[in-house]
């Protein structure tokens, strides 16, 4: 039987998730013995943009050109992944999708730079607001284990079980003190999804929710607990919009049902 | 029952010749104001003698919260794992409570179908209890969990001095048989003591919970408006019950390798607050919202659980009401069920 | 105080454990259902191998999963393990992929399965629908296999359409079985080649006459939906609710009483079912 074909891409993003591929080195050579690597651009040349099993996809889409490249991906890809929590939430990028993007880049670039590429963009989003994406893999970025796992289970035929459970209940399992209770610390695990070993929180600092959102986050729990403990609106808003993007300030207020049919 | 006295300042010989019987583990101070298991360093002075609820109970060293149940390969099928089940582990400075708690798992991992993997361990390990003084948040004695008269190997008594060292079993018979010298007589002196600090002790409960007639008023109050209430403050961050020394529900997960031919069948702590507990393929879900989830924890601690065992599956540690970021508070909500005006 | 010496260890027999069965034939039965028939490898166990009519296993697809699928097979017929199985996630999927000669996992015989020894010598009324005849095929061998045992024995059993008959092979005989009355149904015949009935289940009703509700057992499986006409319907022709029997579905992922996955107020799907009287139903909180 042949070997299954994948591709890597990368949109808008920091590389960090395509960075945390080429280091899985000890299982990399076996990844690549299971499966025909047809285009991945940050690792290798001679990249094939053909018909493909699995594309995984990094980073947000943020202009027509990525959107259009998104769309043939997906054309040509049976199972689509998005890797990370930019091409699964906006992540970073779709932090300050609240501010109108002409004001943004203006901000940003001033008028002096109406002639580069890069200005020309939209507010960045989520694979799953332009195509049907098959599986997540978030992380900020992505946990070599978790990927690793992925494509094993990818390559058996099956999409992966990874935890779709908060964080808290990973960080029970590092028996670590409660930063927000017993230190009123601002730590976003019970909105957030688990799989990263409660890194943060395990090395004394609060979760920032860098792996987006888990299902039914309960945001308006969150922001009165944190209200409650005397955090300003503002500053609660701009905390939980950090990574999770497309779910920003407006919607805090409610507790969201964030899942799509994406697992 | 054998009971003897023994001086605190023979505490390190006691801890040491525990090492002979295996790996011993005491509760150690964490941040600012928690605990948690660890293995015993030798230091005496680092054992939190006073810890009264580590963050995870000592259920962890019999139930994993994530082990490894079967390897498989997909010639040969499935071959048992169960790492570290034949470890002889020593329990040091398990309350009253935490001893219970083990009794509430032995009636579900026993019956028809036995749990190998905790059973093993359960064989293999010691427990040596310490007294403690309640907290605000503990509430045992109205659990029926706030004394022990067996489920330990040995069980020190805090007396001031000294310790009574109850010996529950002939394991701990052979511990104190080890270091004779360091063992005295209980006489006249230690029966007032030890009566003294009972009754010390039975006074410092702040927290009660009235049990009586429990089951009837919760089927009664089973569309109370206060379930979706808390419902809605409830984040479904599982904390309540991974601290939960009788909670017990797990989920099942197969991790495959990349030869796409081996690899291992999981199991985790699951919990019934999570929104998959009761769904099934198609998408429809037993419990849909929130509130009914945790309606299903409370119901089933205190009313599914005592009508198969006959005691309730909570022992009144107090964990889940100190683990709550929403101050989802166990003993406030089954009050207010009852009509008894809180704050909940 | 249960004390942990009372507990007998066995490592040799680990109940979580999956005895390795093949797959000796594979049967297409409608869309995305199909019926596999098992067999352990080690032959002994084959044989011993000791079911109750309604009673699950729990199936491993091996690297995949385990999920719990019914009996289809009566414990009149030794040896052989059939599986009506409905394609509908992870472990299913993977099933559907396996072809014929493939090792699976599997561990059982789980749940209480239907009291057949206070069913002997009653009419027995079995009404499926859907994928809940499965469950209920293991009955109705069971009873015609003992046919001596039971009086009338009786079958209704409805699909969406023609297509969706399961287990059709049998029913061309079953329905000319003198000592059966079995009546067929579809929602709807697109096809206009059925040659039954047309209409929902309850509509069967009307072709069986004379049930006599103190000496029949009426067996349900099938969605939600026939469970709520089909129990209005006996109950309004008296049937007790205790001679009333369902079968009923929950998340489960160990089988034997542990994970409390299959949790319906203080009893376990598992253990104490899938088969429960309407009366018992009625009386846990969140059953229906
Ligand atoms: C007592 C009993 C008898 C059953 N008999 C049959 C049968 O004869 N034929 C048939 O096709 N189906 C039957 N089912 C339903 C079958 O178990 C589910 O369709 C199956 O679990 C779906 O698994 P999946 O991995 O393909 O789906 P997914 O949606 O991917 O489910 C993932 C996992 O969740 C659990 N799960 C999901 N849905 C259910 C469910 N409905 N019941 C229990 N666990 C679930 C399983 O552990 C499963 O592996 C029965 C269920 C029960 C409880
Ligand atoms: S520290 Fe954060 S992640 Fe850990 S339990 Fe507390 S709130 Fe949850
Ligand atoms: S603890 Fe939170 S911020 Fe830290 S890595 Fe995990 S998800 Fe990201
Ligand atoms: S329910 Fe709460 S108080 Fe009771 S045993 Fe569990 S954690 Fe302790
Ligand atoms: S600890 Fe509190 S918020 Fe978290 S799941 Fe339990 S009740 Fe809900
Ligand atoms: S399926 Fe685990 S308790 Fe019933």
């Amino acid at each position: 039987m042949a070997k299954p074909s994948i591709g890597v891409y990368g949109l808008t993003g920091c590389a960090g998730c395509q960075l945390n591929i080429i280091n899985c080195e000890d299982e990399l050579l076996d990844i690549a013995a299971a499966v025909d690597i047809k285009s991945f651009i940050m690792a290798q040349t001679g990249n094939v943009e053909c018909e493909i099993d699995i594309a995984f996809v990094e980073g947000a889409v943020s202009n027509e050109k990525q959107k259009k490249q998104l769309l043939d991906i997906r054309e040509r890809a049976g199972l689509l992944v998005a890797i990370g929590t930019c091409a699964s939430w906006g992540g970073v990028e779709a932090m300050i999708n609240d501010v109108p993007r002409e004001v943004a880049k203006k901000d940003v670039y001033g008028d002096t730079m109406k002639d580069n590429p890069f200005y020309d963009c939209f507010n960045p989003m989520p694979l799953k607001d332009v195509v049907k994406v098959d599986f997540q893999i978030v992380g900020c970025p992505i946990e070599r284990p978790q990927f690793i796992q992925a494509v094993a289970s990818l390559l058996n035929g099956n999409l992966p079980l990874l935890p779709t459970y908060a964080l808290c209940t990973e960080c029970k399992f590092k028996e670590n003190e409660c930063l927000l209770i017993e230190q009123d610390k601002f730590c976003l695990g019970p909105v957030t999804k688990a799989g990263c070993g409660a890194r943060c929180p395990s090395n004394n600092i609060p979760c920032e929710g860098c792996r987006g959102p888990v299902f039914e986050a309960n945001y308006a729990s969150e922001v009165e607990i944190m209200l409650e403990k005397g955090y300003t609106k503002e500053y609660i808003a701009q905390q939980m919009s950090t990574f999770a993007g497309t779910i920003s300030a407006e919607d805090l207020g409610a507790r969201k049902l964030v899942k799509t049919d994406i697992p | 029952m054998k009971s003897l006295r023994m001086a605190k300042r023979h505490l390190p010989k006691f801890l040491e010749s525990l090492g002979k019987w295996g790996k011993v583990y005491v509760p150690v101070k964490l941040g600012k104001n928690s605990y948690r298991w660890e293995e015993f360093d030798g230091e005496v002075d680092n054992i939190a003698l006073d810890a009264l609820r580590t963050v995870i109970p000592a259920k962890k060293f019999f139930y994993k919260p994530r082990e490894v149940m079967f390897e498989y390969d997909k010639t040969n099928g499935y071959t048992q794992a169960c790492a570290e089940c034949e470890e002889d582990v020593i329990l040091f400075g398990i309350h009253s409570c935490g001893i219970h708690s083990l009794e509430t798992l032995d009636n579900i991992f026993a019956g028809k179908y036995v749990d190998n993997y905790y059973f093993t361990r359960r064989k293999n390990i010691t427990i040596v209890g310490t007294s403690c003084m309640p907290d605000k948040h503990c509430f045992c004695k109205s659990m029926g969990a706030d004394t022990v008269d067996e489920g330990y190997d040995i069980f020190l008594t805090d007396l001031g001095d000294d310790f009574l060292i109850g010996v529950g079993s002939s394991k701990g018979d052979d511990i104190v048989n080890d270091n004779p010298d360091i063992y005295e007589e209980v006489d006249e002196s230690t029966t007032k003591r030890y009566l003294e600090f009972r009754n010390k002790r039975d006074e410092s409960f702040e927290l009660v919970l009235d049990t009586s007639d429990l089951p009837t008023i919760l089927d009664f109050q089973y569309d109370n408006p206060l379930w979706d209430e808390l419902g809605e403050r409830c984040l479904a961050c599982g904390s309540c019950s991974m601290v939960c020394p009788t909670c017990y529900c797990y989920n099942v997960d197969d991790t495959i390798n990349l030869d796409s031919e081996t690899g291992e069948r999981w199991r985790e702590w699951d919990c019934c607050l999570f929104r998959d507990h009761a769904l099934v393929a198609g998408g429809h879900n037993f419990r849909e919202n929130q509130g009914g989830r945790l309606k299903h924890r409370y119901l089933h601690k205190q009313q599914a659980y005592l009508g198969d065992f006959g005691r309730t599956a909570c022992v009144g540690c107090g964990r889940c009401i100190v683990a709550c970021p929403a101050n989802i508070d166990y003993v406030e909500c089954l009050k207010a069920m009852r009509g008894e005006m809180t704050s909940a | 105080m249960l004390s942990k010496q009372t507990v007998k260890l066995d490592p040799a027999n680990n109940p979580y454990k999956p005895r390795l069965a093949r797959i000796v034939s594979i049967k297409p039965q409608a869309p995305d259902h199909k019926l596999f028939q098992l067999r352990f490898e080690d032959r002994d166990y084959a044989e011993s191998f000791c079911t109750r009519p309604g009673q699950f296993a729990e199936l491993s697809i091996i690297g995949v999963g385990e999920c719990p699928i019914s009996i289809s097979s009566p414990p009149t017929r030794k040896g052989i393990v059939e599986m009506c199985v409905r394609r509908t996630g992870r472990v299913t999927n993977a099933l559907f992929d396996l072809p014929t000669n493939s090792m699976v996992g599997l561990r059982g015989p789980y749940g209480n399965g239907y009291p057949v020894e206070d069913m002997e010598g009653n009419d027995l009324l079995m009404i499926a629908g859907g994928l809940g005849m499965a469950p209920l095929r293991s009955l109705l061998w069971y009873a015609l296999d003992n046919r001596a045992r039971f009086n009338r024995v009786i079958l209704l059993y409805g699909t969406r359409s023609p297509e969706d008959l399961l287990f059709r092979e049998e029913f061309d005989d079953l329905i000319t079985r003198a000592d059966l009355e079995c009546h067929v149904t579809v929602d709807k015949d697109p096809t206009g080649n059925w040659p039954y009935n047309v209409g929902v289940v309850t509509s069967l009703f009307d072709k069986v006459d004379n049930l006599n509700p103190d000496t029949t057992y009426a067996a349900i499986c099938g969605p939600p939906v026939v469970y709520k006409f089909v129990i209005d319907q006996l109950l309004k022709l008296n049937f007790s609710k205790g001679r009333i029997l369902m079968s009923l579905e929950r998340m489960m992922k160990c089988g034997i009483g542990k994970c409390l996955h299959c949790s319906i107020g203080h009893k376990y799907t598992c253990l104490d079912g899938p088969i429960f009287t309407y009366w018992d139903a009625i009386n846990l909180r969140e059953s229906i």
